[in-house]
C-alpha cells in the first residue's frame, strides 16, 4: 500500500510541476492576459514567426489549434464548445458551412489591406462578393511527373496518362470528386457535372485506365514520387511543389483541358467571440510582407497581388503555380453538390477502386 | 523452461527487428540536414533545437503527459475500486451484466465514444479543452483498469479474507492489507496500460480538444496537408529516450528495493 501512495504523490507531483512549466511558457509566449483571439488552422499552414509578430504588434495573445479536414472542423465549430474566431476552410466547405449559418459576416471596413487581394480571386460562386472570406491560400490540380524515369514523355492533355507505355506507373490520389473530376475533365465535361450520363462515361472512361494505375493513395504519394518509386502522379500543385523541393526532376503540369482550382479561405465562424481580434488578424494575413513570408513558408500560391513585390520571382513567375489567366480560364471552382450526388460520386469512385482489385 | 533452441531464437529476433526498424529509422532521419526523409544529407541537431525552441509543441508535449499520468492515476483508484465491488457482488447475474457492459465500452470504437462525448460535453456546457479531454480519458481507461484487475482478484482466495476478519481487522483494513497488496501486480498493470492508452489515443481525444487545448497526436494528425517536419522525427526520438530511461529506472528500483512491484510474495 505504502509504495501505491508514493507512486501516486510522485504523479501528483510531476504533473503539478508541467503544469506549472506550461503556466509559465503560456505566459511568456503571450503579451497581455485577456485579450485573445482562437485560430483554427491546417497543420503546418502558417508560419509560426508571423505568430509572434501579430502578438507583439496588436497586443492580442493567439491560440492556434490545427484540423486535419474541412468535415472534421465543421463537426466542431457546428457542435459548439469552442470559440474559434478564425478557421481557414476551403470553398465548398464555407459554402456549406454559410448553408448551415456557421459564419459570420465579414466588415470590409476594418481590412484596409483587402484591397491587396487579386480581384481573380474575389467575387467567387461558392461566396459571392466575399461576405463572408477571405482568400488565404490557392492551388491547382495536376500531373506530376518525373521525365527521368519517362524517356522524356510528357504531359500536356488528361488523355496523356492513358498512354500504353505507362502501365503500372499512375499513381492516383485517394479521393473521390478528384478522381472523377479528372475522367469528366478527360472528356471535356464539367467538374461540376450532375448528369447521370457523363458521369457513368466518366466512370467507365477511368476504368480503361486500369492498366496504367500503380496505385491510389494518399499523402505517401509525395515520398513515393520523390523517391522515384513512381513517375507519375494526380497531385495538388502544393503537394507537387513538396515533391519538387525534394527531386529536382519532378514536373508539374495542369492539363490543357482544365482542372480543378481551389481556394482556403479565413472565415469567422459563428462561435467567435472576439470580432475584433479576428478582424485585426485577417487584416494583419493580408498585409502583403506578411502574405508573403507566409506563402514563402506554406509553399502554396498566395492570393495576394501586393505580395508579389516582396516575393522570389522566380517563384511567381513558374507558370506551374501561378498559371497566367489564360491557364486560369480552364480552371473550375468545386460546386457544393449537395449531399446526394456527393453519394454519387463516392459510390462511382468506390467502384472503380473495386475493379483495380 | 530450457535454453531457447535456434529457430525461435531467429523467429524472436525478427519480430525485434520488425517492431524496433521504423522506430530507429525515424530516429536517424531526425538528424539529417536535408530536411526530409528522402535521403541523408549530413548530420545536425537543428531539428532538436527547434522543438525546444517550439514553446506550442512543448506545450502540447506537456499536456499530453499531464492527460496521461492524471487519467491514468484517477482511472486506476476508480477501476480498482470498481472491480473490488464487482468481486462482491453476490448475485450472479447482476455481476455478469455489469461485466458485459464494461466489456462493450473496451470493444466500442474510440470514434462514437468520442462523438458521444462532444455532444455531452456541449449539452451540459463543459468548455472543451483541457478538463473535457482529462474527463474522456479517465472515462474510457477505467474499463481497462477494471479488466486488468479482475483476475487478480478472482485469483485471491475467501478464505484470506475471513482468516484477516477472523483476526480482528476491520473493512478499512481488509482492504488496505489484504485485497491491495495481493492485487497490486493487476494495480500497476492496470496503470500503465492507460497511461499508453491516453498517451496515443487520437479518435476520442480530436473530438473533445478545443480552445487552445491540444494533445500530440491530435497535433501529428492535422500536419497532413502540409506534411509532418522532421522536428516531429526529433520530438518522437526525445520521447523515444526518455521511456528507455523510465524502464530502464523501473528495473533498477526494482532490484533495489527487492520489492518488485509485480510478482507478490505468496
Amino acid at each position: 500500500m505504502k509504495d501505491i501512495i508514493r507512486v501516486s504523490i510522485v504523479i501528483l507531483a510531476v504533473s503539478a510541476i508541467l503544469l506549472f512549466i506550461n503556466a509559465k511558457l503560456a505566459n511568456t509566449s503571450g503579451t497581455s492576459g485577456k485579450n485573445s483571439i482562437t485560430v483554427f488552422n491546417w497543420g503546418e499552414y502558417l508560419d509560426p514567426d508571423l505568430l509572434k509578430q501579430f502578438e507583439e504588434e496588436t497586443g492580442i495573445k493567439v491560440i492556434y489549434e490545427t484540423f486535419d479536414s474541412n468535415e472534421a472542423m465543421m463537426t466542431k465549430i457546428e457542435q459548439g464548445g469552442t470559440t474559434y474566431d478564425i478557421a481557414v476552410p476551403s470553398e465548398y466547405a464555407i459554402e456549406k458551412m454559410n448553408e448551415s449559418g456557421l459564419l459570420l459576416p465579414i466588415d470590409k471596413a476594418k481590412l484596409p489591406n483587402f484591397q491587396n487581394i487579386d480581384p481573380y480571386f474575389l467575387d467567387l460562386a461558392f461566396d459571392p462578393e466575399n461576405k463572408f472570406s477571405v482568400p488565404y491560400f490557392w492551388g491547382t490540380l495536376g500531373i506530376a511527373y518525373n521525365p527521368k524515369l519517362l524517356e522524356g514523355q510528357t504531359f500536356e492533355s488528361w488523355e496523356d496518362l492513358w498512354d500504353p507505355t505507362l502501365e503500372q506507373e499512375v499513381v492516383l490520389v485517394d479521393s473521390a470528386r478528384e478522381v472523377i473530376g479528372m475522367g469528366l475533365n478527360a472528356l471535356g465535361y464539367s467538374l461540376n457535372s450532375t448528369n447521370s450520363l457523363e458521369l457513368e462515361e466518366a466512370a467507365n472512361k477511368l476504368k480503361t485506365l486500369k492498366p496504367n494505375i500503380k496505385a491510389i493513395i494518399g499523402d505517401e504519394i509525395t515520398q513515393l514520387m520523390v523517391n522515384g518509386e513512381a513517375a507519375v502522379a494526380l497531385t495538388w500543385s502544393g503537394q507537387a511543389a513538396d515533391m519538387m523541393w525534394d527531386n529536382e526532376d519532378i514536373d508539374y503540369v495542369v492539363p490543357e483541358e482544365g482542372s480543378n482550382l481551389w481556394f482556403d479561405n479565413m472565415v469567422i465562424p459563428r462561435t467567435a467571440k472576439n470580432i475584433e481580434g479576428a478582424h485585426a488578424f485577417i487584416n494583419f494575413m493580408l498585409d502583403a510582407e506578411v502574405a508573403a513570408q507566409n506563402a514563402d513558408y506554406v509553399g502554396y500560391s498566395t492570393p495576394n497581388l501586393a505580395a508579389m513585390n516582396f516575393m522570389d520571382p522566380e517563384v511567381i513567375e513558374d507558370e506551374r503555380y501561378y498559371p497566367d489567366e489564360e491557364a486560369r480560364d480552364h480552371l473550375e471552382v468545386y460546386k457544393n453538390l449537395g449531399l446526394e450526388m456527393l453519394g454519387t460520386y463516392n459510390e462511382l469512385f468506390l467502384g472503380l477502386k473495386m475493379e483495380l482489385q | 523452461m530450457g535454453k531457447l533452441s535456434k529457430l525461435p531464437k531467429v523467429y524472436l529476433a525478427f519480430v525485434f527487428i520488425v517492431l524496433y526498424t521504423p522506430i530507429f529509422y525515424l530516429l536517424y532521419y531526425s538528424f539529417n540536414s536535408g530536411g526530409t526523409m528522402s535521403g541523408f544529407e549530413s548530420f545536425t541537431f537543428e531539428h532538436y533545437a527547434a522543438v525546444f525552441e517550439d514553446t506550442r509543441l512543448i506545450m502540447i508535449l506537456f499536456n499530453t503527459i499531464i492527460v496521461a499520468l492524471l487519467s491514468a492515476l484517477v482511472s486506476t483508484t476508480i477501476g480498482v475500486l470498481g472491480a473490488v465491488t464487482i468481486t462482491f457482488i453476490r448475485k450472479k447475474a447482476l455481476r455478469n451484466a455489469i461485466l458485459s457492459m464494461n466489456n462493450i465500452l473496451i470493444v466500442s470504437p474510440d470514434v462514437i465514444i468520442g462523438a458521444s462525448f462532444l455532444i455531452l460535453f456541449t449539452m451540459v456546457g463543459v468548455k472543451l479543452g483541457f478538463a473535457s479531454v482529462l474527463i474522456s480519458h479517465i472515462a474510457f481507461s477505467i474499463p481497462i483498469v477494471v479488466i486488468m484487475v479482475l483476475p487478480k482478484l478472482q485469483e485471491m482466495s475467501p478464505s484470506l479474507i475471513d482468516a484477516a476478519i477472523d483476526l480482528g481487522a476491520s473493512r478499512r483494513d481488509v482492504l488496505t492489507r489484504v485485497i491491495i497488496p495481493f492485487i497490486k501486480p493487476g494495480i500497476f498493470a492496470g496503470f500503465f496500460l492507460a497511461l499508453t492508452y491516453s498517451l496515443d489515443d487520437f479518435a476520442v481525444t480530436f473530438f473533445v480538444t478545443g480552445n487552445g487545448f491540444s494533445t500530440l497526436s491530435v497535433e501529428i494528425y492535422s500536419m497532413a496537408r502540409a506534411g509532418v517536419t522532421l522536428t516531429i522525427n526529433a520530438l518522437s526520438g526525445l520521447i523515444f529516450i526518455v521511456t528507455l530511461l523510465l524502464v530502464f529506472g523501473y528495473y533498477a528500483i526494482n532490484r533495489k528495493s527487492k520489492t518488485p512491484f509485480s510478482g507478490v510474495r505468496k
